[in-house]
């Protein structure tokens, strides 16, 4: 289960980003901070973005989900964050189409084939928009955690 | 005869892994014998021949084959549109 092993560290309630650049330095910061990816994690975050953007419109909420090459992570883990403001991000699989992000889902992935099950929680959760509107309007860490338990339990 | 579909994003990490897993299942339903080729986009040309390319990324050179954006894998958004466009070119 995704809600058993979040780690609390990796849950911001209140980050403040101008773009999305500062969304992988706030967030990405912590995941590097809590051990789970090297240095080189954040950069490596920001130029893959450029190259191939993951903002996606689930339903009209706009969400996230910057990952990065596995060379640069030291441990799976997912990090959530609800942004004060929405930021513009570029939609996967498009150049120029923008959505504006409320809720970044950031992974750091060791192992694909081994995390395939879990990734696939997770992209089914993030599919369902009022899972995703629950998430914008809670409040606190344990709030966060009991909304993708009680979704899990449904799936 | 078996089918062999590339499918690639921009590290062959997440959400390719994803799209792959879509398209096994999607042929195992509908009895399509596949081999999948997990890559990143910047390897689809050294994986060729194939008979489809399913990509999350946006993919402008022309490979000569079919290629399908897998995106609706992952937003839930079109899944339906997007598995009958598979496997009309799969059946062919």
């Amino acid at each position: 289960m995704i809600w058993e092993e979040l780690d609390r560290a990796l849950i911001l309630t209140e980050l403040e980003a101008e773009n999305f650049e500062d969304v992988m330095k706030g967030l990405g910061g912590v995941v590097v901070k809590e051990g789970y990816a090297k240095d080189s994690y954040v950069q490596a975050l920001i130029d893959r973005e450029k190259e191939y953007p993951t903002g996606l419109d689930a339903s009209g909420v706009g969400i996230a989900i910057p990952h990065t090459d596995i060379s640069h992570v030291n441990k799976s883990g997912t990090a959530i964050a609800k942004l004060t403001k929405p930021v513009t991000f570029i939609q996967m699989g498009t150049d120029d189409e923008e959505v504006q992000v409320q809720l970044v889902f950031m992974l750091a992935v060791k192992d694909p084939k081994s995390h395939l099950a879990k990734l696939q929680t997770i992209i089914t959760m993030i599919q369902d928009p009022e899972f995703l509107k629950k998430l914008i309007e809670a409040d606190d860490i344990d709030n966060i955690i009991e909304i993708i338990r009680e979704k899990e339990g449904t799936l | 005869m078996k089918k062999k579909v590339i499918v690639a994003c921009g590290g062959a990490v997440a959400t390719s892994t994803i799209a792959a897993n879509k398209v096994v299942e999607l042929c195992k339903n509908n009895g399509i014998d596949v081999e999948i080729c997990q890559c990143r986009i910047s390897e689809i040309a050294s994986n060729l021949p194939a008979d489809l390319i399913v990509t999350t990324s946006n993919v402008r050179r022309d490979y000569g084959i079919p290629l399908i954006k897998g995106m609706p894998f992952i937003s839930g958004m079109g899944v339906e549109k997007t598995e009958a466009n598979i496997l009309k070119v799969l059946n062919k």
